[in-house]
C-alpha cells in the first residue's frame, strides 16, 4: 500500500514536472523528439498514477455483483412492440391514394436530388479515350526543354509531355531508346518507333500509377505501386504481375533537325480499364 | 457539500428512482482484454483532439505556390497549397510537427486496437445474441475508421497521397455502367480531380467523424444497457454481472487508461519520424517512389491488389478491368461475412438463445478455427501489401515471393483453420485447460486439533459440459 | 633426413624463389609490351598487371570477354571505376550478382586499371567530374524525385525491383560513384546522357543524396526510411503492445 501510494505520487510529480519542462521547450523554440518525451512522460505520468490509484489504493471497493436486468423480453412484449409499430403504417397505408402520392411525391424529390449531385463533376464524355497528344505535336521533357535524338543514349529513358500540356497527367509518356532493329513490333506499329526510339504511355493500365522503374538491362517497365511488368521491346505487353492490358504507344517521328513529334494520340485509351473500354 | 447539492438537483430532475446512483454504482466486468475497446476510444478522442489542432493549419488547394519554408531542398519548387500549408505545419508551426505526428500515430494505434477488439469479440462469442447490433455497430466503426484513415492520408498532397488517390480512382472507375461517371463525380473531372482535396477533407473532418460519433455513442449505449459479457467463474451467473462499479474505481482506471493512451502515441509521435512528406515531395502525376505504401489496414487491400492475377473480362463489348474483384468485390465480401457472422453462426449452429457468459476459444473450436483462418488471410494480404520491402528485408527475391505469398493466401487460412480447430478440440475435450491450476487442496486447522482438508473449485472453469459446442 | 636430402631441398627452394622473381619480372616487363598503336605507359602497365591477375580469366586477355564474364569494350571508364570501387568486381564467384563490398584495390590500382582498359578498349563513358557543392539543393530533390525514386525510394533507401533485383541504397555511394551509375547504368539500371540530365543536375542530385543521409529526419528514428510497412509495425508492436502491456497489468485475468 504504502509503495503503490509512493509510485502514484511519483507519477503525478513526474506529469506535473514534464508538464512544466514542455513550457520551457516551447518557449525555446520546440523541439518535436523532447516534446515528445515530455507529452509522454506527462500524459502516461497521470495515467499511471490514476491507474494504481484506483487498482491499488482502493482496497475498500471489490468486485459487486449486480442483477444484469437484461433478460429475452416475454413474448406479448415483443408482439405489442411489433403491433406499435405495425399499426402505424396500417393506419397510413389505409388511405390508400394519399399514401400512393406521398411515395411519390417522395421518390421525385429524391430524383430531384440527382441535379446537385451532377454539379459534383464534369461529363465523362470522350476525354477516357484521347489525351493532349494531337499530329506534329513535338515531344518536351518535364522542364519544358525539347526533347531531340541526342536526349537518349541506348538504354536511356525520359519522361516526355506535349510541348502544349508540360505534366499533364493523362498525356505523359515514357520516351525509352533500345538498340536499333530490337523492337518486335507489327510493321504499322513500328513506323512510330524509328531508331529504337519508341514511346509509351507512362500510366499504368492496371491501377493508373506512374510507370516510374525501368529495368533497361531486360527491357522491362514496371509499376512500382503494383509490380505489373510490361515487355518494352514487345509492344509493352503485360508479362509479369496483374495489369491485363499492354501499354498504349505513341507513335512519334524524328524530324531531321532532331527534334521529334507526335504522328498522333496513343494507339489505345490510356489508364485502367472501365465499362466503356471496346476489348 | 456543494457537489452533492448538484448531484441530487439533477438526479431529481431526471429520474425519480436514484438514475444517477443506479448508473454510477453500475459495475463493469474488468478482465483485461475488454479494455481493448477502450484503447480504441481514447485513440479516436486524442485524433480528434490532435485533429481540431491540424485543421486551424490546413488548407485544402491545389491552388500551385513557391515553397519558401526553411526545407531546403523544397525552396523554390511549386507545390500545391495544401501540400504548403502541412510543410509549414510540419516546420514552422511550433509544436506542430509533434501533433501531426500524434495524429498520425493516434489513427494507425486506433486501427490497431479496433481490429484486436473486434479479433477478442470474435473469438469469445461476445457477439452472440442479443448483441448482435453492437457487432454490426463494431464493423460500421471499423468501415468508418477505414475510410478516415485513407481520406487523411490524401490530404497531404505528397506523393503517397496522389498514389493512393489514383488506385482510388482507378477502382472507382472499373465499376460497370456508372464507374466513369462515379469517378468524375467524385473527382470532379478527370485524375487528378480539381476538386478531390476540399472534398476529402470534407469527409475527413465532417462526415465520416460525425459517423464515428454517432456509431461510438450507440455503441457505448448499447453496451451500457445490455451490460458486458464475462467469463465464466465460480459465483457467476447468467443472470449477474461481477465487476467494479464505475465510480470512482472504474472511472479512474479508466481515465487513467486514456491518459496512458495519449502517453504511449505522445511518445511514437515524438520518437518516431511517420509520413516524412518533405522526403516523398509534392505530388506529380508523372512519378511514383519504391516503396510505396498505404497504412497497414489499407494494407491488406493493397496486398489483394498485388496478388490477384490479371483477369479482365469483356462482355457485350464493355470491359470489366482487373480492379473490379480484388478491389470491390472481394473486400466487400469480407466485410458482408464479417458483419453477418453472428447471423450466419447462429443458423448453423442453431443457437438462438441469449448467452451472457463469453467463450474461451476452445469452447468454440469451428468459430475459433474460422476466426484464425480470417487472422491468417489478412497477415498474408498485409505481407504482400509491402511485399517489396519485406521481400529486401528478407533477402528474397520479390517475384518468386509474390508466388509464396499467393500460395499462403491459400493454404494458410486453411492451415491455421484446421491446427486451431484441432488444439481447440483437444483442449476443450480435456477436463481443464492445461495451464489452470488443478483444483487446489487446502488444510485447516479444526477444532479437535487436526486438519480439515478443503478443496477450492479452479480458478478457471473450461469445462466442456458446461455447454457443449453445438454443431 | 640425409645431408644430401636436406641440400636438395634447399636448392629446390631457391630455384623455385628465383622462378617465381623471374616469373613476376617477366610479367611486369611483358605488360609493357606495346599496346596496338603506342607503348603502354607506367600506371598502364601496373593496370595490366593487376588485369591480367585478377580480371582477364572472365573478361579475356584483351578485354573481348568469355562465356563468363562480358567484354568490356565500349563499356567506358565509369562502368570500371564504379564496379571497382564499390568492390563489386572482381567476382569471386562469376555466376552471382555483384554487390557492393569494400573495394579490392586501392584507388591509385583502381585508377591503373581503368587507364589500361581505356588503352585497349576504348569508348563509353568517361568518369564524370561530380562536385556536389556546385550543385543545387532543390534542383537535386526535384530530378531526383522525378527520376530515381521509382527504384531508389523517395529516402534513397533502394528497394527490390524484380526480376531478382535490388536497387541498391545509396548511402554508402561517394558522390563520384552516383555520378558513373548514373552515365553508365550498372546492371539492370537505366543510363542517363548529358542531353537528359546535365553536369549540373548531376552535381545537385549528388549533393542532394548525400544530404538526405544525415538530414530530414525532423520527426525522430527514420525506421528505414521505408515508409508505411514499419510504421505499421511500430504501431502494432510498440504501441498497441505498450498498451496490452497496461492493461494485462491493470486488469483483472478473469
Amino acid at each position: 500500500m504504502r509503495r503503490a501510494t509512493l509510485v502514484a505520487a511519483v507519477s503525478f510529480g513526474a506529469a506535473t514536472l514534464a508538464a512544466l519542462g514542455l513550457f520551457v521547450v516551447y518557449i525555446a523554440g520546440g523541439q518535436p523528439q523532447v516534446e515528445g518525451a515530455l507529452l509522454f512522460v506527462a500524459l502516461a505520468g497521470l495515467g499511471a498514477g490514476l491507474m494504481v490509484w484506483a487498482t491499488r489504493l482502493m482496497p475498500g471497493i471489490g468486485q459487486v455483483t449486480q442483477a444484469r436486468r437484461h433478460a429475452p423480453p416475454p413474448p406479448e412484449e415483443k408482439e405489442a412492440a411489433a403491433e406499435a409499430m405495425a399499426g402505424g403504417v396500417e393506419e397510413m397505408s389505409r388511405r390508400r391514394l394519399l399514401f400512393r402520392l406521398l411515395l411519390g411525391a417522395a421518390g421525385a424529390l429524391g430524383l430531384a436530388a440527382i441535379f446537385p449531385v451532377r454539379s459534383l463533376g464534369r461529363a465523362p464524355g470522350a476525354s477516357l479515350f484521347r489525351t493532349e497528344w494531337r499530329a506534329g505535336q513535338r515531344l518536351v521533357d518535364v522542364d519544358g526543354n525539347l526533347v531531340t535524338r541526342d536526349t537518349l543514349d541506348v538504354d536511356s529513358f525520359t519522361t516526355v509531355f506535349p510541348e502544349d500540356a508540360v505534366g499533364s497527367g493523362d498525356s505523359q509518356a515514357v520516351l525509352i531508346r533500345v538498340a536499333s532493329g530490337s523492337l518486335q513490333l507489327p510493321a504499322d506499329r513500328l513506323v512510330g518507333a524509328p531508331d529504337g526510339y519508341v514511346a509509351y504511355s507512362k500510366i499504368c493500365t492496371h491501377a493508373g500509377c506512374a510507370l516510374a522503374l525501368y529495368l533497361a538491362e531486360v527491357h522491362q517497365l514496371r509499376c512500382p505501386c503494383h509490380q505489373s511488368t510490361f515487355d518494352v521491346l514487345n509492344g509493352a505487353r503485360p508479362v509479369y504481375g496483374p495489369a491485363a492490358r499492354p501499354l498504349p504507344q505513341l507513335p512519334i517521328q524524328i524530324d531531321p533537325d532532331g527534334t521529334m513529334r507526335a504522328l498522333s494520340d496513343f494507339t489505345a485509351p490510356v489508364g485502367p480499364s472501365f465499362w466503356d473500354l471496346p476489348p | 457539500m456543494i457537489v452533492r447539492r448538484w448531484v441530487e438537483g439533477v438526479d431529481e430532475r431526471l429520474d425519480g428512482s436514484s438514475f444517477i446512483s443506479r448508473n454510477l454504482r453500475k459495475v463493469f466486468p474488468d478482465h483485461w482484454a475488454f479494455m481493448l475497446g477502450e484503447i480504441a476510444l481514447y485513440s479516436f478522442l486524442l485524433l480528434v483532439l490532435t485533429g481540431t489542432f491540424l485543421s486551424f493549419f490546413y488548407l485544402a488547394s491545389h491552388q500551385p505556390v513557391t515553397y519558401a519554408g526553411p526545407y531546403q531542398p523544397l525552396q523554390g519548387q511549386t507545390v500545391s497549397a495544401a501540400y504548403d500549408s502541412v510543410m509549414r505545419l510540419s516546420f514552422e508551426v511550433r509544436a506542430g510537427l509533434v501533433m501531426r505526428q500524434m495524429h498520425h500515430w493516434a489513427a494507425l494505434v486506433f486501427m490497431a486496437a479496433i481490429i484486436a477488439h473486434l479479433i477478442r469479440v470474435f473469438f469469445t462469442g461476445a457477439f452472440r445474441k442479443p448483441r448482435e447490433i453492437s457487432w454490426l455497430i463494431g464493423i460500421g466503426l471499423f468501415l468508418s475508421g477505414i475510410g478516415a484513415g485513407f481520406t487523411g492520408y490524401s490530404l497531404p498532397d505528397d506523393a503517397l497521397s496522389g498514389a493512393g488517390l489514383r488506385i482510388a480512382y482507378s477502382i472507382i472507375l472499373s465499376i460497370p455502367f456508372v464507374g466513369t461517371w462515379l469517378a468524375y463525380l467524385f473527382f470532379g473531372g478527370e485524375f487528378p480531380g480539381p476538386d478531390i482535396l476540399n472534398r476529402l477533407l470534407v469527409l475527413h473532418i465532417f462526415i465520416i467523424p460525425l459517423a464515428i460519433f454517432t456509431l461510438l455513442g450507440a455503441h457505448l449505449a448499447v453496451v451500457w444497457h445490455q451490460t458486458h459479457t464475462q467469463f465464466r467463474a465460480p459465483g457467476r451467473t447468467e443472470d449477474t454481472v461481477t465487476g467494479t462499479p464505475v465510480w470512482p474505481k472504474f472511472a479512474l482506471k479508466s481515465i487513467g487508461l486514456a491518459f496512458t493512451t495519449f502517453g504511449v502515441i505522445a511518445l511514437l509521435g515524438g520518437l518516431f519520424q511517420v509520413n516524412p512528406i518533405w522526403l516523398y515531395g509534392p505530388f506529380v502525376p508523372y512519378s511514383t517512389a519504391s516503396p510505396s505504401q498505404p497504412d497497414y489496414y489499407i494494407g491488406w487491400l493493397e496486398g489483394l491488389l498485388r496478388l490477384w492475377p490479371n483477369w479482365e473480362f469483356h462482355v457485350f463489348g464493355h470491359t470489366i478491368g482487373e480492379l473490379l474483384l480484388p478491389g470491390l468485390v472481394v473486400p466487400g465480401l469480407v466485410f458482408t461475412i464479417l458483419a453477418l457472422w453472428p447471423f450466419l453462426e447462429a443458423r448453423l449452429s442453431g443457437d438462438h438463445e441469449w448467452h451472457h457468459f463469453a467463450q474461451h476459444p476452445r469452447e468454440a473450436p469451428v468459430r475459433s478455427a474460422f476466426g484464425a483462418a480470417g487472422v491468417a488471410f489478412f497477415v498474408v494480404l498485409v505481407l504482400a501489401g509491402g511485399n517489396d520491402v519485406v521481400a529486401k528485408f528478407l533477402g528474397i527475391e520479390v517475384d518468386s515471393f509474390n508466388t509464396i505469398l499467393r500460395l499462403a493466401l491459400v493454404l494458410g487460412p486453411i492451415l491455421s483453420g484446421l491446427v486451431t480447430y484441432w488444439i481447440c478440440r483437444d483442449l476443450r475435450d480435456r477436463p481443464l485447460h492445461p495451464l489452470a491450476a488443478p483444483p487446489s487442496v487446502t488444510f485447516r486447522r479444526n477444532a479437535a486439533g487436526g486438519f480439515d482438508e478443503i478443496e477450492t473449485e479452479p480458478p478457471v472453469a473450461g469445462h466442456a459440459t458446461e455447454e457443449p459446442d453445438r454443431r | 633426413m640425409s645431408a644430401v636430402a636436406g641440400s636438395e631441398t634447399a636448392v629446390r627452394r631457391r630455384i623455385l624463389r628465383y622462378g617465381l622473381l623471374l616469373a613476376v619480372a617477366g610479367q611486369i616487363l611483358w605488360s609493357f609490351r606495346p599496346a596496338p598503336g603506342r607503348a603502354l605507359t607506367a600506371q598502364e602497365a601496373a593496370g595490366r598487371a593487376l588485369y591480367e591477375a585478377n580480371c582477364s580469366t572472365c573478361h579475356g586477355l584483351q578485354a573481348e570477354g568469355s562465356g563468363s564474364g562480358p567484354s568490356l569494350h565500349g563499356v567506358g571508364p565509369a562502368a570500371v571505376d564504379f564496379m571497382l570501387s564499390t568492390g563489386r568486381m572482381p567476382l569471386a564467384d562469376p555466376a552471382a550478382q555483384p554487390i557492393r563490398q569494400p573495394p579490392r584495390f586501392d584507388p591509385q590500382e583502381i585508377a591503373a586499371i581503368v587507364a589500361y582498359l581505356t588503352a585497349i578498349a576504348p569508348g563509353g563513358p568517361g568518369i564524370p567530374e561530380v562536385d556536389p557543392q556546385a550543385g543545387a539543393l532543390p534542383r537535386g530533390a526535384q530530378v531526383f524525385l522525378n527520376n530515381c525514386s521509382g527504384c531508389h525510394g523517395a529516402g534513397a533507401i533502394g528497394d527490390s525491383v524484380g526480376g531478382g533485383q535490388i536497387a541498391p541504397s545509396l548511402y554508402a555511394s561517394s558522390a563520384r560513384q552516383i555520378g558513373e551509375a548514373v552515365r553508365f547504368g550498372p546492371g539492370v539500371m537505366p543510363k542517363f546522357a548529358t542531353a537528359d540530365l546535365s553536369e549540373q543536375d548531376l552535381n545537385s542530385i549528388a549533393r542532394y543524396v548525400l544530404w538526405i543521409r544525415d538530414h530530414g529526419d525532423r520527426g525522430g528514428l527514420q525506421l528505414g526510411r521505408v515508409g508505411a510497412v514499419a510504421e505499421g509495425f511500430v504501431a502494432v508492436v510498440i504501441g498497441l503492445g505498450l498498451l496490452l502491456v497496461v492493461i494485462r497489468l491493470t486488469g483483472s485475468k478473469t
